[in-house]
């Protein structure tokens, strides 16, 4: 059991800063999410804990102690690796057992080392694979290995590096669920690294976003989602992405795409008239409404569907707004061609600030401005 | 036209009838030295300067080579040369993989200072010839004793075997992934048994590989055994150079069967790990 604290984590590999000043409050026993595209800094900020790499400035503290200058085997992390790690020459048992055999994670009996190692392995459903090479197993099974090395043992923290990057769509659902309910890993201290928010979202008692090696956003996944910090966050979470309009203020009303959207600025938020900002409209926040239907607290605007896409039971359509497409997720079939109304509530739309070919922080809702500070959602309070 | 587009079935042109005879050119040419060695060596003395491919042949120059009849001849005891040698290259060879094995690791794992100028410097052992050397070596070697000694050859050879052993196997520990070493850190190991645990035995191919070529150099060295032995420590290839005699008369026919001879140890020796080679050759060395 152990808090993990990151301050100022800084590494970087020549010229480029991998982790650049990262500050992270791990609390005990929580799992927690590290979210963000690959070259974020994600896997060197886990292996910055571990103590794999040397950090060029900042501290890393485990359970209240400093880890400078500690050696990894000193430090009672384990941690599961993106690429697995098993060892090729020797069996699923004689690498489960490895950790149980260092004689730094506890002293354990041969009969003791099996009755762990068999647990584990019924848990992760890899008990009949014991006697096999890792070259004889599918990604899955390898993946379940590596997992289950890191759950045959007591440690402070539990890393774990895109542990189910490699796996098939179905099965890495299937995962997302076990591993939740795996006992250990609710009782650890975890850190968790991805680049699928579905993940992170699903899995994290808290999630923070890296982008290029910088904190962006921390807090649990309904806060991120609710008030993303800006618009990578934004756009980070959610797939369809969520669409970004340019809207100008004009009488009072936040206008896009050509006029189409009206948007009253919300109170709150202080814009000039004719001053800019970015509108945002999540895929799935928007419906579809009969036509000339008008809500109280509610965004309509009408547009004609250019494409429209099964996914399943469920249709993504591109709808041609004014002189934008606007992508919404339906449920009902719409012939390309047709005329729409849509409809979205003011407290779904997200209001940023005017892009300058970067992101930028959110401003608020439609119906207000932001409930909360960005700083209180970079503290994760709430 | 479909004929021509099936993979594996041959063209026949002009051009590759020209190609295919240009390597058979060159098969003949870098082969024939050899048959014309085997023949040499089946000859008897007459017949070695007279007779081109039609003579009697005979296994007794072997015989006078392998026996005390060849010390008569060249004051060399060439069985003895073949154990020298044996113990010479292969001591070399075990110092250079004992030295050699963790200085690559090192050199391919960690990021040290000067480290590439220390490789770089280990490698240019083997820019300069040998007899650049080889008299201020003479000179060190007679003052401290190591001349015509087994320990003075074993030292000596370094200079042909460890940059090998280092180049090669350095290019292979490069080519490990560092996350099975870190993993065993973080289940407990310490560094030197993550290194014996994990990163030795994967590398197998590689210290086969290294070990042969170490040995082969070490084993046809002429110039260091030359100068820095006499009677006592005396290797194979220099044993071969004495039936060519010295003023006196020589025995081109002796000097191919003692060749032959003293070829052999080192084409076994391949042949018994040719499996290892070559994979492991094109697994490292090349790669880097």
């Amino acid at each position: 059991m152990g808090a993990v604290t990151i301050q100022g984590l800084t590494k970087r590999y020549g010229a480029t800063t991998a982790v650049d000043g990262l500050d992270l409050d791990v609390h005990d026993g929580e799992f927690f999410v590290i979210l963000g595209p690959s070259g974020a800094g994600k896997t060197t900020t886990l292996k910055g804990v571990a103590g794999l790499i040397d950090i060029d400035a900042g501290e890393v503290s485990i359970a209240g102690m400093s880890m400078t200058g500690v050696e990894p085997y000193h430090r009672n992390v384990a941690m599961a690796f993106e690429s697995y790690a098993l060892y090729p020459q020797k069996t699923v048992l004689d690498n489960l057992a490895s950790p149980l055999r260092s004689g730094r994670t506890g002293r354990y009996s041969s009969t003791q080392q099996r009755e762990r190692v068999e647990a584990v392995a019924g848990t992760l459903g890899i008990g009949s694979l014991l006697g096999r090479l890792p070259r004889e197993l599918s990604n899955g099974q390898r993946q379940r290995v590596a997992l289950g090395r890191v759950l045959v043992r007591p440690a402070d923290v539990y890393l774990l590096d895109e542990p189910l990057s490699h796996l098939d769509a179905k099965l890495r659902a299937q995962m997302r669920v076990e591993l939740k309910q795996l006992g250990e890993m609710s009782s650890t201290t975890s850190l968790y690294v991805t680049h699928d928010y579905q993940e992170a979202l699903a899995l994290g008692d808290r999630i923070a976003i890296l982008r290029a090696g910088r904190l962006v956003q921390t807090g649990t996944p309904l806060s991120v989602w609710a008030t993303p910090a800006d618009t990578f966050v934004a756009k980070a979470l959610g797939q369809p992405e969520i669409n970004l309009l340019v809207a100008r203020v004009a009488d009072g009303m936040l206008r896009a795409a050509a006029g189409a959207i009206a948007l009253p600025v919300p109170p709150g938020i202080d814009l000039p008239a004719g001053g800019e900002a970015q509108i945002g409209l999540r895929p799935r926040d928007l419906r579809l409404v009969p036509a000339g239907r008008a809500a109280d607290g509610a965004l309509c605007f009408d547009g004609v569907v250019r494409l429209a896409e099964r996914l399943g039971r469920l249709i993504e359509l591109t709808v041609d707004v004014g002189d934008q497409m606007v992508v919404v997720v339906s449920e009902h079939g719409v012939d390309e061609g047709e005329r729409v109304r849509l409809q979205i509530s003011l407290e779904h739309v997200h209001v940023f600030a005017a892009a300058e070919d970067d992101e930028t922080p959110r401003l608020g809702s439609g119906a207000g401005r932001t409930e909360r500070s960005p700083e209180a959602a970079m503290l994760g309070e709430g | 036209m479909a004929a021509e587009l099936m993979p594996g079935k041959k063209r026949i042109t002009t051009g590759s009838v020209l190609a295919d005879l240009g390597i058979l050119g060159w098969f003949v040419f870098s082969l024939f030295p050899i048959v014309w060695m085997i023949l040499l060596s089946l000859k008897n003395r007459a017949e070695q300067t007279t007779t081109y491919f039609q003579f009697s042949p005979t296994l007794e120059n072997y015989r006078t080579v392998l026996s005390n009849q060849g010390r008569a001849v060249t004051s060399v005891d060439f069985r003895a040369a073949l154990v020298n040698t044996l113990l010479n290259s292969g001591g070399a060879v075990l110092v250079s993989l004992l030295i050699g094995i963790p200085a690559a690791y090192a050199a391919g794992r960690w990021k040290f200072r000067g480290a590439d100028n220390l490789l770089f410097t280990m490698l240019s052992f083997r820019f300069a010839p040998e007899l650049m050397v080889i008299v201020p070596l003479f000179v060190i070697y007679n003052q401290i004793g190591l001349f015509d000694t087994m320990a003075g050859q074993i030292w000596v050879l370094q200079l042909v075997t460890m940059p090998l052993v280092v180049w090669i196997l350095r290019s292979y520990f490069q080519d490990l992934p560092a996350d099975l070493e870190q993993a065993a850190l973080l289940d407990g190991y310490s560094r030197r048994r993550a290194f014996l645990m994990v990163a030795l035995p994967m590398v197998r191919p590689g210290i086969a590989a290294a070990a042969l070529l170490a040995f082969v150099f070490a084993w046809n060295n002429y110039v260091f055994p030359l100068i820095l032995t006499d009677s006592n420590a005396t290797t194979v290839t220099v044993a071969i150079s004495k039936f060519l005699g010295g003023g006196g008369q020589a025995y081109y026919n002796l000097t191919a069967a003692a060749a032959i001879i003293g070829a052999l140890p080192p084409l076994i020796l391949a042949l018994t790990i040719q499996r290892y080679l070559v994979r492991g050759l094109s697994f490292g060395a090349v790669k880097a």
